[in-house]
């Protein structure tokens, strides 16, 4: 197995020519319509992908001629040996990728994280054991020399809040498919949202959408994840501030959303990945049981043996701001952000049925952490630390 | 936030000049003394809030911490319209990051508050308790599967000490950084010493690089000679620094280095079967036990009678408070000329010894002076129906001498003797501790993945070090996989063996996984066993089908695999 930015994969070589256009179906999107992804020419043209500049915004579309030679093209690779154990994690500083990069140490992986350029690096990563290598989603230039050698992607990357959607999560993803897929990478994990082809109003979900849809029609070996919601993201949420008195702040919204721990989702995503039946496929992964905002509040406030301090903000409100914030260039990232309120006000359950996924993976139901167990191991053991601390603090009185 | 920042301090927790912890959240009573704002920023950092008055006034939204630790009192500070509007601000920023977070489903953290807890900590699903206070050694740390070693041995918050042949920026960069790294070669027995310094257990991978035959000996014996010997040094440093009470000391039942020691031990003939007209026409047999001048404790004789036997025995006193059923087997120092002798124990009320049991086992010796370990397991009874040995009711020793017809073993300078005749120097008897866990992991090999012109040599030398490791005494656990192969681990179930049966091959990433398991199991302990995926049988030969066993999420298979196979083999 060998990857060359210059080889045809073979997958490639068999479909005829045809050249893509995605739109992206956001009525607020500014002038940009059409994205074509270029294909590998045959090797007798030998020609290499500008992998560079895939801004995504490229109106000319590359007219390829795909003979029948291409067929035969793998003999002309010889590139870097790629081991099957290699992979690379794009997102890998984040709640969901650092889950995921322990895992795979742990089963033996070589892991390569992609993480950016930062004066103070997380160093957390290179203790583990894993290579952090630099590079930037937003800037394409910088991805192909990540991929050398490397098997698997596994791409649990989003942009932060406080950036714009567009570059990280559509741009830089779709330069880092058109990379992979050149580059002969053999398989691409891709965490996803559960119904994100429900709601194109929103626009990160429409953004994941496309991406699916850009990662299906690539011919690459894909394994497409949909996510309901993170566990580790309620402690901040929820936990922390009850534990400090301070005022929570949640919506009245009916939404359920089935919470699941990033540990069980990584350790299903490593089964799912090495299961041979599982090629080309869209599996969603859910929590064993669907919460509302409210009852998470009351469970931690059952736990915490603290009442919280909950100022409840109206779904109605975050809707009139979101349509506020619209109005303004300057505000259009915040209101992407609170595109969600749209989500919430809809009465859905976040949650699939997952006995079927259970099955094909192997996986037993006792083994998924519930958030009551999650939730409860926290408390007992924060408020174990905080006793000590206490204790210790006791202590130190005296020299004051 | 407060608790975020214990999380990232909780080391450098200094307490501040006047008030005591600044950051802590308890609640209530610290809080009223410094009365913080409703919404506290992210943005803050602690030197602000539990910065002393040593920390320069140019801080941003340093009033604010100083008019909290200050009594009440409008200051100017409070009119001051920058830091009135930085405030503002901040509150602002505050509601804002709520507000916004609110229209998200699922919220990735800013920092790394999970940290402590959630990834180091309990909450993690790889965290092992024992592994706190455990350092490990691990040698060939750079080797396919040490790497794995390492990595799942730092998963799990132990301290890892690697040993490199050298400190390249490319063996550096091939282990994690929060390893510690010591320079050395298991060729040499100096560099060694170094290494095993507070090391608690010792998991060995390395193997030779290349197909010399030196190298393979220097490696894969030698190497595990120095190590053991290096570890068992300081074991007994350790040992003697606690005045030989630690767990890891040898119990001195017997030594003979004077005259006096002699006594209780009593010299005795006796037949297996009465030959009445044999033992007219033999030389009978004679024995003795005494002290020369050269210092030694001889016991010595000739047995031409047939069927008969000498032996030499004591009933020992213990020292008070110990018992023999912490100890694992003895430990006899002797030089036996090469003689096989019999181990005879003897157990039962010391009143009635008409109600003995008694337990005998083979020990051989070799020409001049050697240790022999006899474990209690290997010791069986003489009448079969007797229960297995229980070390706390022992209270004789006998050694016994008994004329067999041998098969011509090489024993080299000790052709010329006459097998009727003995004579053994006692040295010390000892007894050895047992323990609960292994402290030595080797990792040997199977031989079926390499090619036949060397498996041999290398099978040999393998060999050669897997019964120096088992002689040295330590707790030991040996390892000895299939082919190995590079592919992830934890997916396919594992067939655990005894009996050089198994075929299959195993990858590096089971292997790495069985070696941190084994480190905390009493199962494993003075174990070898084979190991290797399982072995779906074709049709006709499923008679020969192994028990595998799978792992589930919380991975257990150790145990129940380990428990059925036989101890110290």
């Amino acid at each position: 197995m060998a990857s060359r930015l210059g080889s045809l994969p073979p997958q490639l070589a068999s479909s005829s020519l045809r050249h893509h256009r995605h739109h992206l179906l956001h009525p607020q999107c500014s002038g940009q319509a059409s994205l074509s992804w270029r294909r590998a020419v045959a090797p007798a043209q030998l020609e290499l992908i500008s992998v560079s500049a895939s801004t995504g915004r490229c109106l000319a579309p590359l007219l390829v001629k795909c003979n029948a030679q291409t067929a035969v093209a793998t003999s002309l690779s010889q590139g870097t040996p790629v081991r099957p154990t290699s992979i690379l994690v794009v997102g890998a500083t984040g709640t969901l990728g650092r889950q995921v990069v322990r895992r795979a140490l742990d089963e033996g992986y070589d892991v390569r994280c992609l993480v950016r350029p930062r004066p103070a690096p997380a160093d957390f990563l290179r203790d583990w054991g894993a290579t952090v290598v630099n590079g930037d989603l937003s800037k394409p230039e910088t991805i192909p020399a990540t991929l050398v050698g490397v098997h698997t992607v596994i791409d649990c990357a989003t942009g932060r809040p406080e950036e714009p959607i567009r570059t990280v999560d559509w741009e830089g993803k779709v330069a880092l498919i058109q990379c992979a897929k050149a580059m002969g990478i053999q398989k691409y994990v891709f965490y996803s949202i559960h119904n994100c082809d429900k709601h194109p109003e929103v626009p990160l979900m429409e953004i994941k959408h496309c991406t699916e849809k850009f990662l299906q029609d690539s011919g690459l070996k894909y394994l497409i994840i949909r996510l309901c919601g993170f566990m580790q993201g309620l402690i901040g949420q929820y936990a922390v501030p009850i534990l400090e008195e301070k005022s929570v702040w949640g919506t009245d919204a009916p939404t359920r959303i089935a919470y699941m721990d990033t540990q069980d989702i990584a350790r299903l995503t490593f089964i799912a990945m090495r299961n041979e039946k599982i090629n080309k496929e869209l599996l969603t992964f859910s929590g064993p049981r669907a919460w509302t905002t409210q009852e998470v509040v009351t469970l931690c406030e059952r736990l915490a043996g603290q009442d919280a301090n909950v100022t409840t903000v109206p779904v109605s409100i975050l809707k009139f701001t979101r349509q506020l914030t619209r109005l303004f260039q300057w505000t259009n990232d915040v209101a992407d952000r609170l595109a969600f309120s749209e989500v919430l006000s809809s009465d859905m359950v976040f949650s699939v049925p997952m006995a079927e996924t259970y099955n094909l993976l192997g996986v037993d139901q006792k083994d998924i952490v519930t958030l009551e167990r999650y939730l409860q191991d926290y408390f007992t053991n924060i408020l174990k630390k905080l006793k000590d601390l206490k204790a210790q603090s006791k202590q130190t009185d005296i020299f004051l | 936030m407060a608790l975020r920042q214990i999380y990232h301090h909780e080391t450098g927790l200094r307490p501040s000049s006047s008030s005591g912890l600044v950051g802590i959240p308890v609640p209530n009573p610290f809080r009223l003394r410094f009365r913080p704002s409703p919404a506290l920023p992210l943005a803050r950092t602690r030197s602000e809030l539990g910065g002393g008055e040593e920390q320069g006034k140019a801080e941003k939204g340093d009033g604010e911490a100083k008019k909290g630790r200050r009594k009440e009192g409008v200051t100017l500070d409070d009119v001051n319209p920058v830091g009135l509007g930085r405030r503002s601000r901040q509150i602002f920023d505050e509601v804002w990051r709520k507000f916004s977070g609110l229209g998200q489903i699922s919220r990735s953290l800013t920092d790394d508050d999970e940290g402590l807890l959630l990834i180091r900590g309990p909450m993690c699903e790889f965290t092992v308790p024992e592994a706190q206070d455990t350092t490990v050694l691990v040698v060939g740390a750079t080797s396919r599967i040490g790497r794995i070693v390492v990595r799942k041995l730092m998963l799990r918050g132990y301290k890892v000490k690697a040993l490199v042949r050298k400190a390249d920026p490319e063996v550096i960069d091939m282990l994690p950084r929060s390893v510690s790294i010591v320079v050395g070669d298991v060729g040499e027995p100096s560099t060694l010493r170094a290494a095993v310094q507070g090391s608690n257990k010792i998991i060995y991978c390395a193997t030779a690089r290349s197909s010399i035959t030196g190298d393979l000996n220097r490696v894969d014996y030698q190497g595990v000679c120095n190590v053991t010997k290096a570890f068992q040094d300081y074991n007994n440093q350790l040992a003697q620094l606690r005045a030989g009470k630690s767990s890891k000391s040898k119990l001195l039942l017997a030594k003979f280095k004077s005259a006096e020691s002699l006594e209780g031990w009593e010299v005795r003939k006796g037949t297996y079967f009465q030959d009445v007209v044999a033992t007219k026409y033999d030389g009978g047999m004679d024995a003795k036990f005494e002290f020369t001048e050269t210092g030694d404790a001889v016991f010595s004789g000739y047995v031409f009678t047939r069927g008969g036997y000498v032996e030499l025995s004591k009933k020992f006193s213990l020292p008070l408070g110990s018992t023999l059923d912490r100890y694992d087997g003895l430990l006899l120092s002797v030089g036996g000329n090469g003689k096989p002798y019999i181990l005879i124990l003897e157990t039962g009320p010391l009143a009635d010894t008409s109600q003995s049991k008694l337990y005998f086992a083979r020990i051989n010796t070799k020409v001049g002076f050697c240790r022999v370990r006899v474990p209690f397991s290997s010791f069986r009874p003489v009448k079969p129906d007797d229960p297995p040995l229980d070390p706390f009711l022992v209270h004789t020793l006998t050694i016994r001498f008994e004329p067999r017809r041998q098969k011509f073993v090489e024993a080299p300078g000790a052709n010329n003797q006459d097998p009727r005749s003995f004579k053994l120097i006692m040295e010390y008897i000892k007894a050895l501790p047992t323990g609960m866990e292994t402290d030595f992991i080797l990792v040997s090999c199977t031989g079926s993945g390499i090619e036949l012109s060397r498996r041999d040599q290398v099978l040999k030398a393998k060999k050669a070090g897997e019964d120096a490791l088992r002689r040295s005494g330590l707790g030991y656990t040996i390892i000895r996989p299939g082919p190995l192969r590079e592919e992830p681990g934890g997916q396919r179930a594992l067939i655990f063996d005894q009996g050089n049966r198994i075929s299959q091959g195993i990858s590096c990433a089971d292997v790495a996984d069985i070696c941190v398991k084994a480190l905390h199991d009493s199962t494993a302990r003075n174990k070898s066993f084979d190991v290797c995926y399982e072995y779906v049988a074709e049709q006709g030969n499923e008679l020969y089908e192994l028990v595998a066993h799978l792992p589930d999420k919380a991975n257990n298979y150790l145990t129940p695999a380990l428990s059925v196979l036989e101890k110290n083999t």
